[in-house]
């Protein structure tokens, strides 16, 4: 039967910010299927301008409350580039640790409190709290942990304020680090249980398949979470490799009508960010254990179901957890070096990046003689990531149409799909550079 | 420990006011028996500090009560229901009230908590403070101090 069906989603829940949902089908026939961010611009490119070196990354760190950490990497690591500063092994490392518990804190709230009341058929996680305490509980009990883990080396998770450029204002000290250990070794049963959830619920994730490009950091040395090259990864598995200082001609950004946001692509119509690209382009560069989460959940790369960036996260908690062991346990052999933060060597423009839970974050800014802030530019993940969903609704609705699914039952795959990317949409706002004519 | 929280959007105008009233107090050193803590969106956290060595939490946030813009009003959580069109908790969306539902229906250890509510005059996408709010930054910064005290008392 040829039917008609409207879907309207005014402000999709469980997501940051403001995302519409709009299908429209009459007689069988797709009028319309958009993905509209109507988000206003934010402006901290602006805000930035006339700003000292040292000021840029506390104002750029407000951003996001979620990503603040990586915000605030990644607009250090851009300083650090444009001042010509080299940081050492040690402030990589602490770094690299701190990131960790980033990605950590927001997917283990992704998965618990996104997609595992969708998986459960609950409008979120209150209902469950009855059916499902001891789940909740757990959930609970790991969110603490990274905010713990987050706030015991950067001074706080949300807003931190050790990292600075050239290094840390305070480094933590080995009896901090040993605490950092316990703590996290005392979680482990909760992570073996966790992924002993999300595989019982695996079979409730949408089966999908919408091969794009991937695009994220890859490191010889790392999963490529804190610092590496921009890679792509197409669904044939062909890579390619650019500097972080091409990102723009990586990411070219464009206008589209649907979002007050930028979009952007680079080898096909459009590329995903994000846990499930970062698995795709680094799955080799996986602790072991992470690697054998992967395996229970039957995930390898090339996994082209956007449903599984949720699977995807939870590989990344697993990773975080032992590759964060392996790194403490390096830095306590070593001992902490009461390291001074690195000078800058010049005042010049430079771009760098860093991997946020919602996938690869690019900063630029220049500076002028007196360390005073002249430019700047920030290409936050989801946005990269608005151009895919529009791709993956362009996918998927003819599908659920050919599947004769219900209106209801279109709207929450559509949803689903939405927060499978956790977008944050406020965040992803991007000014217009115009040129006034008149 | 007694613990004073702010919580907001740093870069949503007068939604910031729980964020600067602390920023206030660490500046002026007024922080010298509590903790003072920037909790900005990331309400969750405050499961964190719910257990038996919280001795007493104040949260100042700017809320909507029907008030004049810059005028205060201190509540218990009891006091109130969330109104607040979210789902609940998110990776991002953070209802205080809900949170705090949350703990005890889970079993936690709930510490007297009083709420230090402002009415904003303007939330918008921009940093800085109406000028009635920044005036009073010393008037919220005393009411929440003295109100940990009130709080412990219950």
């Amino acid at each position: 039967m040829k039917k008609d069906i409207n879907i309207n989603v005014h402000h999709v829940t469980r997501v940051e910010g403001h995302g519409n949902i709009h299908v429209n089908i009459k007689s069988g026939k797709i009028e319309k299927c958009e993905w509209q961010v109507p988000e206003s611009p934010r402006f901290f490119e602006a805000m930035v301008r006339d700003r000292h070196y040292s000021e840029v990354a506390r104002i750029t760190s407000r951003i996001c409350g979620i990503c603040s950490i990586g915000h605030t990497l990644a607009a250090v690591k851009a300083v650090e580039t444009a001042l010509g500063m080299e940081v050492t092994k040690q402030t990589k490392k602490l770094r690299t640790l701190i990131k960790h518990a980033e990605n950590f804190d927001s997917h283990v709230l992704h998965v618990y409190f996104l997609v595992a009341p969708d998986l459960l058929g609950a409008p979120s996680v209150f209902p469950l709290i009855p059916t499902h305490g001891e789940v909740v509980k757990r959930a609970l009990r790991l969110k603490r942990l990274g905010h713990e883990w987050g706030s015991a080396l950067a001074g706080r998770t949300t807003h931190p304020t050790t990292i600075i450029p050239g290094g840390f204002s305070m480094l933590p000290t080995v009896e901090t680090l040993q605490a950092v250990k316990a703590k996290i070794l005392a979680h482990v049963d909760d992570l073996v249980e966790t992924v002993a959830t999300v595989k019982a619920l695996a079979p409730n994730i949408p089966a999908f398949e919408s091969p794009t490009e991937y695009l994220a950091l890859a490191s010889k040395e790392e999963y490529g979470l804190y610092d590496g090259v921009i890679q792509s990864t197409l669904p044939d598995g062909k890579k390619e490799q650019y500097p972080l200082s091409a990102y723009k001609s990586v990411t070219n950004e464009y206008v589209s009508p649907l979002s007050t946001a930028k979009y952007t692509k680079n080898k096909m119509a459009s590329y995903a960010a994000g846990a499930l690209a970062r698995f795709n382009n680094n799955f080799e560069m996986l602790h072991p254990e992470a690697r054998k989460v992967a395996d229970a959940l039957g995930m390898k790369p090339v996994c082209t179901n956007p449903y599984l960036n949720s699977a995807a996260q939870l590989v990344e908690i697993v990773h975080s957890v032992y590759d964060s062991l392996k790194i403490i346990d390096e830095l306590i052999a070593s001992g902490i070096k009461n390291e001074k933060p690195v000078a800058p060597t010049k005042f010049s423009r430079g771009a760098n990046g860093t991997e946020v839970p919602r996938g690869i974050l690019f900063h630029e800014y220049e500076f002028d003689k007196d360390g005073m802030c002249t430019y700047g530019n920030c290409i936050i993940p989801t946005n990269q990531n608005h151009a895919n969903i529009q791709t993956d609704f362009n996918k998927l609705v003819p599908e659920l149409l050919a599947a004769g699914k219900t209106k209801e039952e279109m709207e929450l795959a559509l949803e689903m799909l939405v927060r499978a990317y956790d977008p944050c949409i406020s965040c992803s706002t991007h000014f217009l550079n115009v040129k006034f004519v008149e | 420990m007694k613990y004073l929280f702010g919580v907001g959007n740093y870069s949503m105008f007068d939604d910031s006011i729980g964020i600067k009233v602390v920023e206030y107090i660490s500046e002026q050193g007024l922080d010298k028996n509590f903790q003072a803590i920037d909790l900005s969106g990331n309400a969750i956290n405050l499961l964190a500090y719910f257990n038996e060595e919280t001795e007493s939490i104040v949260i100042v946030d700017s809320a909507n009560l029907g008030l004049n813009p810059g005028e205060y009003k201190i509540f218990a959580p009891s006091q109130v229901e969330s109104v607040k069109e979210l789902a609940g908790i998110s990776t991002h969306e953070g209802d205080i009230v809900k949170i705090i539902t949350l703990a005890k229906e889970t079993g936690y250890t709930i510490p007297p908590i009083k709420f230090l509510g402002i009415e904003p005059l303007l939330i918008q996408n921009e940093f800085g403070l109406s000028k009635k709010l920044e005036d009073n930054l010393n008037v919220y910064a005393k009411a929440a101090i003295d109100l940990l005290d009130l709080a412990n008392l219950k």
